[in-house]
């Protein structure tokens, strides 16, 4: 585990230094030191004392390992994700035959804030018309509202992306050329899997 | 299958991915800080798992077709994905995971009716039990077995020197589990309702001009 998550580090140092910020979050450590914490005192025989504690070495290991393979697993995740950007799914999804699902998201983070605004916008609408002196009639406005206005929102984005003659369903994508580069990566990757492999048959 | 989403069907369900992904985000990181991860509260779940899963059902009422609810739920995965509040495993596998349930269920009932609708959101709320108990078997390992294990132990100690036994802890896991149920039926329940308000208050039902799109 430890070895593979300083392939990790090394790999987002060299290509994906966001994904590395997982590493600066306090609750990340938290999480992990609850966890060695946890092992010490309930796996094996207490071996040390510590004031009203008993914390065991065997626990103690085994605590390291369990934080070890989180912090591994939580990284590989981070990094992953951290070195693609919107356009990269969007792409990725495009290959796949799915340009729809790609079209969807895109949709969906830019739309996000828009979204946002207009529950805010309905929901103080709402309050500042006494909407509060009647929970479930102004929560049953509040839901039909936002709903209806998404569907608003809808039909705007189907007139413009019309008129542009968008259709999620046509357009193939070129196909992918094969470079003498990517052959190489394919074949570091190859080998650090089996080293990963070999490592964890150990 | 995914030829037959016309683009007004894409569009919805970018929509109410957004939808269910700004409650994720907004509502999610207030509850996160309120309730921190460690604490493992059932309540932030709850709330977020309800609220999403009325969501993505209401979302299913305008797009009438087999794996809107997967692709609605997939779209709010990647809006946390790719959220500057950082990665998290659990939620991402969760709203993956419940979407795919009521997806199942709705699969089930060919055509979209209200038991689907009450099956579907209890059932995918009721993975957020297990959903406790798989992931940290995922992230920790084999080794977290044992400190479970233990933990049972020690509550049961503290339990009989409280005059009971494992069976109340059995009882409380029970009734959060019929809590989720609950939770989720009424979530889809409130789906339905909220789909045929919004269809009868804009006059589309019984449009067939988009593919029985409303």
């Amino acid at each position: 585990m430890t070895s593979l998550a300083l392939v990790e580090i090394v790999f987002g140092l060299a290509w994906s230094r966001r994904g590395l910020q997982l590493l600066c979050s306090s609750r990340l450590w938290a999480l992990i030191l609850a966890v060695v914490m946890l092992g010490s005192l309930l796996i094996g025989e207490p071996s040390v004392t510590l004031g009203p504690l008993g914390l065991s070495r065997e626990g103690f290991g085994a605590g390291l390992e369990m934080a070890g393979r989180a912090l591994a697993l939580t990284l590989a995740f981070s990094l992953g994700i951290g070195s693609l950007t919107l356009s990269d799914f969007v792409a990725v999804f495009d290959r796949m035959g799915l340009r729809g699902l790609g079209f969807a998201t895109a949709l969906a983070l830019n739309l996000l804030g828009t979204l946002r605004e207009m529950v805010t916008v309905t929901m103080q609408t709402i309050y500042l018309r006494g909407g509060m002196r009647r929970p479930w009639t102004a929560l049953r406005l509040f839901l039909i509202t936002t709903v209806a206005n998404t569907l608003r929102y809808r039909d705007e984005i189907v007139n413009t992306a019309t008129v542009r003659a968008f259709d999620p369903n046509d357009g193939r994508s070129p196909p992918l050329p094969l470079r003498r580069a990517d052959l190489w990566l394919l074949a570091v990757l190859t080998g650090c899997t089996a080293v990963l492999l070999s490592l964890g048959m150990q | 299958m995914m030829s037959s989403y016309t683009l007004r069907g894409w569009v919805t369900i970018g929509l109410f991915g957004a939808l269910w992904g700004a409650v994720e985000l907004t509502l999610g990181s207030v509850l996160h800080t309120v309730y921190p991860p460690l604490a493992s509260t059932p309540l932030t779940g709850l709330v977020l798992s309800g609220i999403g899963v009325a969501i993505a059902l209401t979302g299913r009422h305008f797009v009438p077709k087999r794996g809107s609810i997967l692709l609605i739920g997939t779209v709010t995965a990647l809006l946390k994905l790719l959220s500057v509040s950082g990665v998290k495993i659990g939620p991402v596998v969760a709203i993956l995971v419940e979407s795919l349930l009521m997806e199942a269920i709705l699969w089930i009932a060919q055509t979209p009716r209200p038991w689907a609708f009450i099956v579907g959101g209890a059932l995918a709320m009721g993975w957020n039990l297990p959903h406790m108990f798989i992931m940290p078997q995922l992230l920790l390992g084999k080794n977290a077995t044992e400190a479970f294990g233990k933990i049972v132990q020690q509550g049961d100690q503290l339990l009989r020197l409280l005059g009971l036994n494992l069976s109340a802890a059995s009882l409380v896991l029970i009734a959060l589990l019929l809590a989720y149920l609950l939770a989720g039926a009424i979530s889809g329940w409130g789906a339905w309702q909220l789909g045929d308000a919004v269809v009868r208050r804009l006059g589309t039902r019984g449009s067939t001009t988009n593919g029985g799109e409303h």
